[in-house]
């Protein structure tokens, strides 16, 4: 790795040194939240090719395309599928085949939103969900709160059934060339059994609580769930470009074709059946506003922690690390995958797990020769994901889907205070790890 | 030509004691869409909307922008809307003042500068004196168009 900082270190300094001051400066600046995250990012990425850690031929090899390719699509389809109302359709629907009654619309709302996770960005779901969830509560007249601390839930645990879910399974897949289907087969299983686990304490948390009178419940059961269907024609056009790149990345892996491909066609595709029909002016309003929905704050975001991670990477503070955590597991592979898992819970729990899985990444790669290759590394890549997607669940600030509910929620009259979150989420958090741990330990330790 | 040639210097204007409900009777009999809110000392305040009723009467979740931007599959009653704004009637109308409101302009403002400001906001500026935010009066797209149409 060392070959490629070809690029010279001003003044000679040790590229380790400049490159692990401007990571660490860098982390410690997002996790206070005082600036952007994606401007530092990009700043710090500066740093390492001006600072001459990196050329920048060999920071935009550090850049995993692959990953922000894969998330650009799916944010433009998604983008493009909310417009047509489905995702109220689905909320009402769901709310409805349990006669509105309030214990069953949150069983409800919740699979609805750990499925819709699973299969979308987290962000993007609760954006979607949590609005109907508020219309669905004060019509009932219950409280919101329990709704939306349940939706911030399985947003997290259903993202972390696919590969698709979370953009930390994002990058693990990409990187170690993990296919769809192998995380269908090794993670939701255990989802499976984290949200079930998750249900009990919800229901016996809030079941006394959330009451609401006949009146209420037949006001929901009026809501007119075909009416939320705004364009029936863009409807079907997006659910199958949407099915079609699930069923592609299913089978992609034996036409080696890479996740982000599939994305970004479905994402053309899609863009060309809402567009084709339109004249020059009105499909250049359409296309600048399917891309403006896309987040580009996230995705700059990548970008420079990309770079910032192969800086570390080039100048081998990343192997020193993966060294070092060897040493403090003794070299043992199970003790290494349960310390994997528990430290990127708590970790995650407090910081960004996107800068945290990126920088993992690497150092788990440097790790295959100690335990028997690539294929020795697979519990550990399970225990990565399992941790930091659950660990999202601890505080409110653990994943960025906590904290668009969060705002939504505050813009709604309802704010979600960090506390009383913390105090329900955390145990149920810890709950899921012990399960992933179980789970770890009798399939693969 | 600016803001201070052009302003009705006496507009109907409400007290910050007065109550939703009665603010909504006063827009009601006077058939006009905005109150400006003064504090006893005359000082400029806020502005009452017609725009607050419409926020009273929507859902939550259809107020926050981008949230919901249809709600045809939600059926409604006179009466349940009605309710609402029983309740909200003996509420001050302080609680409703936002920052969403058009912002103030001043006596020196321009013309072309308070055109532009009813293009992007379509309601009723506020002229207030700079430093003291004391309240001179209301410029309404009726006081541009009246002006336009005389020929002296």
């Amino acid at each position: 790795m060392h070959s490629e900082s070809a690029a010279k270190v001003i003044f000679g300094w040790n590229a380790a040194w400049v490159s692990s001051f401007i990571f660490a400066a860098v982390y410690v600046m997002v996790i206070t939240e005082k600036l952007n995250r994606a401007i530092l990012a990009l700043l710090g990425a500066g740093l390492m090719i001006l600072a001459g850690v990196l050329t920048q031929e060999a920071a935009i090899r550090g850049v995993d395309f692959n990953t922000i390719g894969l998330l650009l699509g799916m944010m433009v389809i998604v983008g493009i599928t909310g417009k047509c109302g489905v995702f109220q359709y689905l909320a009402i629907w769901s709310a409805k085949k349990v006669k509105a009654r309030p214990i069953g619309v949150l069983f409800m709302l919740s699979i609805v939103t750990a499925l819709l996770s699973a299969l979308l960005d987290n962000v993007t779901t609760v954006l979607l969900i949590v609005p109907v969830t508020l219309l669905i509560t004060e019509e009932l007249k219950v409280k919101p709160y329990p709704y939306l601390l349940s939706e911030i839930l399985f947003s997290n645990i259903g993202g972390t059934a696919t590969l698709i879910g979370d953009p930390p399974n994002i990058m693990i897949g990409s990187s170690v060339g993990l296919t769809f289907n192998d995380f269908v087969f090794n993670l939701t299983p255990v989802i499976l059994v984290v949200m079930a686990a998750t249900l009990i304490p919800i229901f016996f948390l809030w079941r006394r609580e959330l009451t609401a009178t006949e009146a209420a419940m037949n006001r929901v059961m009026k809501f007119n769930e075909r009416e939320a269907i705004t364009d029936p024609r863009l409807l079907k056009q997006s659910l199958a470009v949407l099915a079609a790149v699930i069923t592609g990345f299913v089978l992609a892996h034996s036409a080696a074709i890479q996740p982000a491909t599939i994305a970004m066609f479905g994402a053309a595709f899609l863009l060309l059946l809402d567009n084709f029909h339109r004249g020059a002016d009105e499909q250049a309003r359409s296309v600048h506003h399917a891309f403006s929905e896309v987040e580009w704050v996230t995705l700059m975001f990548f970008l420079g922690l990309f770079i910032l991670v192969h800086g570390l990477e080039s100048s081998g503070v990343i192997a020193r690390m993966a060294k070092e955590l060897l040493e403090a597991t003794g070299g043992d592979r199970n003790v290494t995958v349960i310390a994997v898992l528990w430290g990127s819970a708590i970790l995650s729990a407090f910081i960004d797990n996107i800068p945290f899985v990126a920088t993992m990444i690497p150092l788990i790669k440097s790790m295959a020769p100690a335990f028997g290759g690539d294929e020795g590394l697979l519990p550990l890549w399970w225990a990565l994901s399992l941790g930091a997607c659950l660990g999202g669940n601890g505080t409110l600030i653990g994943a960025s889907a906590n904290l668009v509910v969060a705002g939504m929620a505050e813009r709604a009259g309802q704010p979600i205070r960090f506390l009383a979150y913390l105090k329900s989420s955390f145990l149920l958090m810890i709950l899921s790890i012990l399960l992933s741990h179980l789970y770890l330990w009798v399939r693969f330790l | 030509m600016t803001a201070k040639d052009l302003l009705n210097p006496h507009p109907v204007t409400i007290t910050m004691e007065e109550t939703f409900g009665g603010a909504l009777e006063i827009l009601l009999e006077r058939h006009i869409r905005a109150l400006p809110v003064l504090d006893s000392a005359g000082i400029y305040r806020g502005m009452f909307y017609l725009y607050d009723l419409w926020e009273l009467l929507l859902p939550k979740a259809a107020t926050i922008e981008g949230a919901i931007t249809d709600l045809s599959f939600m059926p409604g009653s006179v009466e349940e809307l009605r309710e609402k704004v029983l309740e909200a009637g003996p509420r001050p109308v302080t609680q409703f003042l936002k920052d969403k409101e058009a912002p103030a302009i001043h006596p020196e403002t321009s013309i072309k500068e308070a055109i532009l400001m009813l293009y992007h906001h379509d309601g009723v500026l506020p002229v207030v004196e700079k430093k003291t935010r004391r309240f001179l009066g209301i410029l309404t797209p009726w006081e541009i168009l009246n002006r336009l149409r005389d020929k002296g």
